[in-house]
């Protein structure tokens, strides 16, 4: 029997080609969306899955409140590490301190790299049960050993056999080689934790470092931890809470409370809002869920449309059926394992696509998603998807089909009662509001992003470079460097930063002024720069001056930015002071002398924050800031750069960023959003119209005799045209009306997320509405004028 | 006795009207009987026979098929009786364009799951007495309308109904295609086939061994 079925199928669908390719070309495009954000999803849901003991890992986070302002992050004290162990550590099977990522350099004979990693306890490679290739997984137990990634060894060691090996880092210290570990999955926390070494090295390497054992207020660091196995994070999570905080007069400011954030919701549950979780990425999962449901959803209207438009030439078949014994259940099995038939094929050709179009996807999700082939599971969820969707697209056609009397099909009179195209009506309002909301939020999401984009950010960025200087052989030699750099004519200006232009990576607080209001606990952006900072930046100086050379003073002074002078409530800043407010504390106070104009290093989306630059007495800087030369090409600036770079460092990798990159990325993730949205509108759109059009042409086949009748009688074929177009028309608009209130909602609800947002204008609705109803226009005209210029006699003959 | 109508009334609702279609109809048919049923065009012979023939309802009255009471049984039921006892021959042949004229033969014992061996043996069997083995892979459009009608009875005798009931079989068929069928028919009835026909024709009508008239739902 249903080798009987598929062979009908099989020839019902080789008959009306046209039909067919709508059909299962719709099908297939819808499901090739859904597989491909089913394995997005899928892959975010597994962020972490590659370690073992993922459920049982978590990081201890802090939340502070600023002026009843709440924020919580991973960042916390030394101290309180010996605070665990001296009285929690029943709590915990592992502790690991540990230092962010940060770049290093590695040396090994003549081969220098830099490479992202971390200084952390020796429980970590267990905790995280890394898979050691070769060495001990105990790799980090002597202060001068080092644990590489696989691909790290091999770009330092090449074919050599790494282990016992000694490298040179930072051109600083010496380190040996006890193991190399299996590179950690891009889809992890700890992908781009090339390399481990001992935190020990960090304390002893570092200065601020180790002064910071018994800093309670400096929080610098990270904490890992396993729980043990009798508790649980909730548990222990009451326990700590009040560590921190119930220590001493000095840690109670700012209400510290400490709590474990589970490995499981490190990715996509951990934004925090005034100190209660909000969420985060889950957010997105959601999104592109619903989005790959709605899409498929559309596809399987469209079968369901064409299936039921398709009834009057189905039903004499119905009708014989049922004649020669055909009860109604072996019509509904026939017609579902039909749409198991066209599913299955559009399934095949989803595959394919997905294939095709994998790689690019996973550039533009910044992602590594490959095709699960060897995966059991993905293939019985397959399976489980196929049959659900042939039961969602197959079961509306089947049980209508089904249900006609072979009395009033087989007299030849049946026609379709005047409600039977009204579920069809519905289905079509349906796939277009999708469609129109779609469109809107696209828009929208597009919209946001150029609005930040050409935000004034209040510094010139373009042919600004900056390159790092973590290692010590930067220091001390700014002046002669700077020279160095502007006698090759490469640069026409040069400063240092500790943080980058396009970040902030320090704040501060526990300063006085005169007139701090009382009880105004403070929190700045804190970056220590080099005399020519504003100026390499171009960054305006709105009052007092500038720094100066002029001046040995000013290795004492500071600048403000606009929106710190507001926030410290600082009337004629110029000449004022601002002193630590620790008795104890060596430094002189600074002296404010001048106020440069806000510039965006954080958030393109959010309000500059109130900041300060000081003078780097030290010479610490992290960034040298170059403005090119803009005589000549950023190639030919960059090639001189690197010479005279080289030059003076023979040891360093030479690494550069254009500022403007860097800047561009603030709006990867929305960008990302956007194209992503954007690429699943259109294929919405194109689905959508995939439907409309069979579903014009099935209208237009019908109505022949009446298109006939009506040419006779003397009707154009404008006349026509506009009779077949103004019913889908109709439809189109309904949709509209029922998509703007709910885009309008939800794209509203999505702006309220960010500070500086586009306003909702009503262009952007009617926009998408004239779009929808131009598209609509233009996919139905196909139909109804080729209908309309049908010679009446002809379908006239055929009756 | 294979059937008996007893006091058949069937009819519809139009403006508040009540139009009928069949009026008290009593009527009993027994095995081997060939039965033509003659009117005018709206006198209800289809309806008459599609009422037989399981395929439509009746409003009031009795129907003994063999030894049920179709009036009272389930659909399931009805169908399943159906199913086994009766074959249907359309005016327009109505078969499933779709399939080859063996499969279109083959599509009612599916349907009564036979088994795929016993399908073959029986479907080889009818191609073999209509004569058309030669046409078994063509499909319903590559055939003349008589050839098309061969096939339809032949795909409704498969099964071995004890009943046929064709409307109108020649209706759509030249006159010496028609007289082959009817003479087709004539042979079915003498092997013990019970038939009942709906024609215009006195003609076919006189091949039959019993004539019943309608006029306007009523038998006269």
């Amino acid at each position: 029997m249903l080798k009987n079925y598929i062979k009908i199928a099989w020839r019902n669908l080789t008959k009306n080609k046209s039909y067919t390719i709508i059909n299962i070309g719709g099908l297939a495009l819808g499901m090739a969306v859904a597989l491909i954000i089913g394995l997005w999803i899928q892959d975010e849901l597994s962020h972490d899955d590659y370690f073992e003991k993922k459920d049982e890992i978590a990081q201890v986070m802090q939340s502070q409140t600023f002026n009843n302002l709440t924020g919580t992050g991973p960042a916390i004290p030394r101290p309180l590490e010996m605070a665990f162990r001296e009285s929690y550590m029943d709590n915990f099977k592992h502790l690991a301190m540990s230092s962010w990522t940060n770049s290093q350099y590695l040396k090994y004979k003549d081969n220098s790299i830099s490479r992202d990693g971390n200084f952390i306890q020796k429980d970590a490679p267990e905790m995280l049960d890394l898979k050691i290739l070769s060495g001990e997984k105990d790799g980090l137990r002597e202060l001068n050993s080092i644990m590489l990634a696989e691909k790290t060894a091999q770009a330092l060691f090449g074919s050599e056999d790494p282990i016992g090996k000694v490298i040179k880092v930072n051109s600083q210290y010496d380190m040996m080689v006890t193991a190399v570990y299996e590179d950690i999955p891009f889809n992890t926390s700890f992908y781009d934790a090339h390399f481990l070494m001992p935190w020990e090295k960090y304390v002893t390497t570092q200065e601020w470092v180790n002064n910071a054992e018994d800093q309670w207020g400096n929080n610098s660091f990270q904490m890992f931890v396993q729980i043990a196995e009798n508790t649980s994070m909730e548990k222990i999570t009451a326990a700590i809470k009040d560590v921190k905080k119930n220590l001493n007069e000095d840690t109670e400011e700012f209400n510290p409370q400490l709590f474990l954030l589970p490995m499981k919701d490190w990715y996509l549950r951990s934004k925090f809002e005034n100190g209660k979780r909000v969420g985060g990425r889950i957010k997105y999962v959601w999104l592109f869920g619903i989005i790959g449901a709605f899409v498929l959803l559309l596809a399987c209207i469209n079968f369901m449309n064409l299936s039921t438009a398709r009834s009057e030439k189905r039903a004499k078949e119905v009708g014989i059926r049922k004649s020669i014994g055909s009860q109604r259940k072996q019509l509904i099995n026939q017609f579902l394992s039909e749409s198991f038939l066209v599913v299955l094929f559009a399934f095949t050709i989803a595959v394919f696509v997905v294939l095709l179009s994998l790689n690019g996807f996973n550039e533009l999700a910044r992602k590594e998603i490959e095709f699960p082939w060897s995966n059991l599971s993905f293939w019985l969820m397959s399976l489980v998807f196929i049959l659900l969707t042939a039961l969602l697209a197959g079961s509306y056609p089947a049980l209508y089909l089904s249900s006609f009397r072979p009395v009033d099909v087989l007299k030849g009179t049946f026609k379709a009662g005047k409600h039977a195209g009204t579920p069809r009506k519905i289905l079509v309002v349906f796939q277009f509001t999708v469609s129109v909301a779609f469109i809107i939020g696209t828009v929208i999401v597009m919209q946001q992003i150029n609005h930040a984009k050409n935000r004034p950010i209040g510094y010139d960025r373009a042919g600004l470079v900056q390159i790092p200087t973590f290692s010590q052989d930067f220091s001390g030699k700014y002046d002669l460097i700077r020279s160095e750099f502007l006698g090759s004519g490469a640069a026409i200006e040069m400063s240092t930063s500790s943080s980058p232009t396009t970040r902030i990576w320090s704040n501060r607080s526990g300063f006085i002024w005169d007139g701090k209001p009382e009880g105004f606990q403070e929190d700045l952006a804190w970056t220590a720069v080099s005399t020519e900072y504003a100026k390499s930046l171009n960054l305006k100086i709105v009052a007092g001056r500038d720094f100066s050379r002029e001046f040995a003073s000013d290795s004492n002074a500071v600048l403000l930015n606009e929106t710190a002078v507001k926030y410290m409530g600082i009337i004629d800043p110029v000449g004022k002071f601002i002193k630590d407010d620790s008795d104890e504390d060596p430094e002189e106070p600074l002296k404010i002398i001048g106020v440069v104009q806000d510039m965006i290093a954080q958030s393109p989306y959010e309000p500059v924050k109130q900041g300060m630059y000081v003078f780097d007495k030290y010479e610490n800087a992290s960034y040298y800031n170059l403005r090119l030369n803009p005589k000549q090409s950023a190639q030919q600036n960059i090639a001189i750069i690197e010479r005279v770079f080289k030059e003076h460092f023979p040891n360093i990798p030479f690494q550069y960023d254009f500022v403007d990159e860097q800047y561009g990325k603030k709006f990867a993730a929305e960008e990302r959003i956007g194209r992503l949205s954007g690429i699943f509108t259109a294929l919405a759109i194109l689905i959508s119209c995939l439907g409309l059009f069979g579903l014009t042409s099935f209208v237009a086949e019908q109505r022949t005799k009446e298109i006939g009748v009506r040419k006779v009688l003397g009707a154009s074929v404008f006349n026509v045209w506009n009779m077949l177009s103004k019913d889908f028309l109709k439809l189109v608009v309904v949709s509209c009306f029922i998509a703007v209130p709910i885009a309008y909602y939800v794209m509203n609800g999505w702006l309220q997320e960010y500070p500086y947002r586009v306003i909702l204008e009503w262009w952007i609705f009617a926009l998408a509405m004239i779009g929808a109803m131009l598209v609509t226009v233009v996919t139905v005209s196909f139909q109804a004028i080729r209908a309309a210029k049908t010679n009446p006699v002809k379908s006239l003959r055929t009756e | 006795m294979l059937l008996q109508l007893n006091n058949i009334f069937k009819w519809v609702n139009s403006g508040g009207q009540r139009i009928f279609l069949l009026k008290d109809i009593s009527l009993t048919v027994e095995e081997g009987e060939f039965i033509s049923v003659m009117g005018p065009s709206g006198s209800g012979k289809s309806t008459l026979l599609n009422v037989i023939g399981m395929l439509d309802g009746f409003d009031e009255g009795e129907y003994h098929f063999l030894d049920e009471s179709v009036h009272s049984i389930k659909e399931k039921h009805r169908a399943n009786l159906y199913k086994e006892y009766i074959g249907f021959v359309f005016q327009s042949y109505h078969l499933l364009d779709e399939l080859t004229v063996k499969e279109n033969l083959e599509m009612p014992l599916l349907y009564k799951k036979f088994k795929g061996s016993e399908r073959k043996a029986m479907v080889a069997d009818m191609l073999d007495r209509f004569n058309i083995v030669g046409k078994k892979d063509l499909f319903p459009a590559q055939l003349s309308g008589g050839q098309q009608q061969l096939v339809g009875i032949a795909r409704a005798l498969i099964s071995n109904p004890k009943l046929i009931l064709a409307d109108e079989p020649t209706g759509n068929l030249n006159s010496a295609q028609g007289e082959e069928i009817m003479g087709l028919f004539k042979q079915l009835n003498d092997e013990g086939v019970t038939i009942i026909q709906v024609t215009h024709s006195e003609k076919n009508a006189s091949h039959g061994s019993r004539i019943i008239n309608l006029l306007d739902g009523r038998m006269i």
